[in-house]
């Protein structure tokens, strides 16, 4: 319940202040947005399949996040920086989904 | 139940919670109840070692190294049945752990991070959502995006510039051209004004002399009538016209008396000319002695000359195509 919270705290702080984000940083954002949320989805199927440990949702959070962003740095560094994230886009789409339909079997059955 | 397609051969395989990651298994919602609920009775230890193949085959991404003890401490709610293992309370099925999850909030460890966790990945979803749909899609474009599309604003502003130079250019030339043309059409006006004063297309009028020509006895020939108009032409006479015929350059003078007729059309006295040009001219050009009037009196004619300030001639002839002359000039 509290993280729902804090989720729906940082959406809302996140519209309100509309912070200004380096330069450096924003190609690298929404990337790194893609990763955290296929972290939460993959913690959300744990909880629901009762295994869900902190420790890894935090270490599997940031290291989505820094890997993704890694990823993406390193292509534009290689100059496939598109195709690269794209990749990364659709890799962690696949996983985002096969992780919805094991929260769906659990939440509705079917 | 439903695992009974996988387990005869095998009913202690610790694979069975393998299933709920293969989405197209219609019956894997419960094979992770049904498989340890079967196994409780006969063997409750085998439960751990089954959770944590379940633990690492279900949730790769992250729970690859955990041990199970881990598990039961740190998530509390779903895992309070599990620990009473021994007595025979249901699995928590996945929406059962996620209601008990969200209600009664509790605020331990683990919520606090995953909330602050959320929390970070919510902002970060809002800032991007907002920068996305702020701005245009060049905000979040990349580099070299960037660096093609100011290639092709570069090559399209040069394209735009290249042709709006051509057609300003083309318009110079217009405009030139259309005051050429506009030139041209006003010299062929006036031209077309002389030559139809000569041609006699057109009406003239202007300072000149009427020459008044009786004839009582019928003496007139169409000759003396002929002299009078070469004296007038030699005087400087540049429009004639004689009881409203025009008379030009081709015209011609046949008959005598009472069948006098210019160019065809038949005229009678007394013959009035209109005379345009110089009054000072052609008055004594007429009155020379032995000139026209002089001969004309002779023959028991009249003629009587008087100036006149405006003259106006309007008798006009057709304009005429010459069938057989053509300009050589060109």
């Amino acid at each position: 319940m509290i993280a729902v919270l804090g989720l729906i705290v940082g959406v809302v702080v996140g519209l309100l202040v509309r912070p200004e984000v380096p330069a450096v940083v924003e190609p690298y954002l929404p990337i790194a947005v893609v990763a955290a949320l296929d972290a939460v989805f993959g913690g959300l199927r744990a909880m629901l399949d009762g295994i869900f440990v902190d420790k890894v949702f935090v270490v599997s959070f940031l290291s989505n996040v820094v890997v993704a962003a890694l990823i993406v740095f390193l292509g534009d560094k290689l100059g496939v920086g598109a195709q690269l994230s794209t990749g990364v886009v659709v890799v962690l789409g696949i996983r985002i989904f096969s992780n919805a339909a094991a929260i769906r079997r659990h939440v509705f059955r079917a | 139940m439903s695992e009974n397609p996988k387990n005869p051969e095998n009913p202690e395989n610790p694979k069975n919670p393998e299933n709920p990651e293969n989405p197209e298994n219609p019956e894997n919602p419960e094979n992770p109840e049904n498989s340890e609920n079967s196994e409780n009775p006969e063997n409750p230890d085998s439960r751990e070692p089954e959770s944590s193949e379940a633990s690492k085959s279900s949730e790769g991404a992250k729970a690859a190294s955990v041990t199970s003890g881990t598990q039961r401490e740190d998530v509390p709610a779903p895992a309070v049945p599990v620990v009473a293992g021994p007595a025979p309370a249901p699995e928590p099925s996945g929406r059962r752990r996620l209601v008990a999850a969200l209600w009664p909030p509790r605020v331990t460890r683990a919520q606090l991070i995953v909330a602050l966790l959320l929390f970070v990945l919510g902002l970060g979803l809002a800032i991007q959502v907002s920068s996305t749909s702020d701005n245009s899609a060049l905000r979040g474009a990349r580099q070299e995006d960037l660096v093609r599309i100011l290639d092709e604003l570069d090559d399209r502003t040069q394209r735009l510039e290249d042709e709006k130079a051509r057609l300003e250019k083309q318009r110079t030339e217009l405009e030139s051209s259309s005051d050429q043309a506009e030139e041209a059409r006003k010299q062929t006006q006036e031209k077309e004004q002389q030559l139809g004063i000569l041609a006699g297309t057109v009406a003239a009028e202007g300072p000149g002399i009427t020459l008044t020509v009786g004839d009582p006895t019928g003496a007139v020939e169409s000759d003396m009538l002929l002299d009078a108009i070469q004296e007038l032409r030699a005087a400087g006479a540049e429009a004639i016209q004689v009881n409203g015929v025009r008379v030009v350059a081709d015209s011609y003078f046949t008959g005598s008396g009472n069948d006098m007729r210019i160019d065809g059309t038949k005229v009678a006295p007394p013959y009035v000319f209109k005379v345009i040009g110089k009054p000072e001219d052609l008055e004594p050009a007429l009155n020379i002695p032995g000139g026209v009037v002089q001969t004309l009196e002779k023959e028991q004619a009249t003629a009587t000359v008087e100036r006149s300030a405006k003259i106006v001639v309007d008798a006009l002839r057709p304009a005429k195509r010459p069938d057989y002359a053509q300009s050589s000039s060109q």
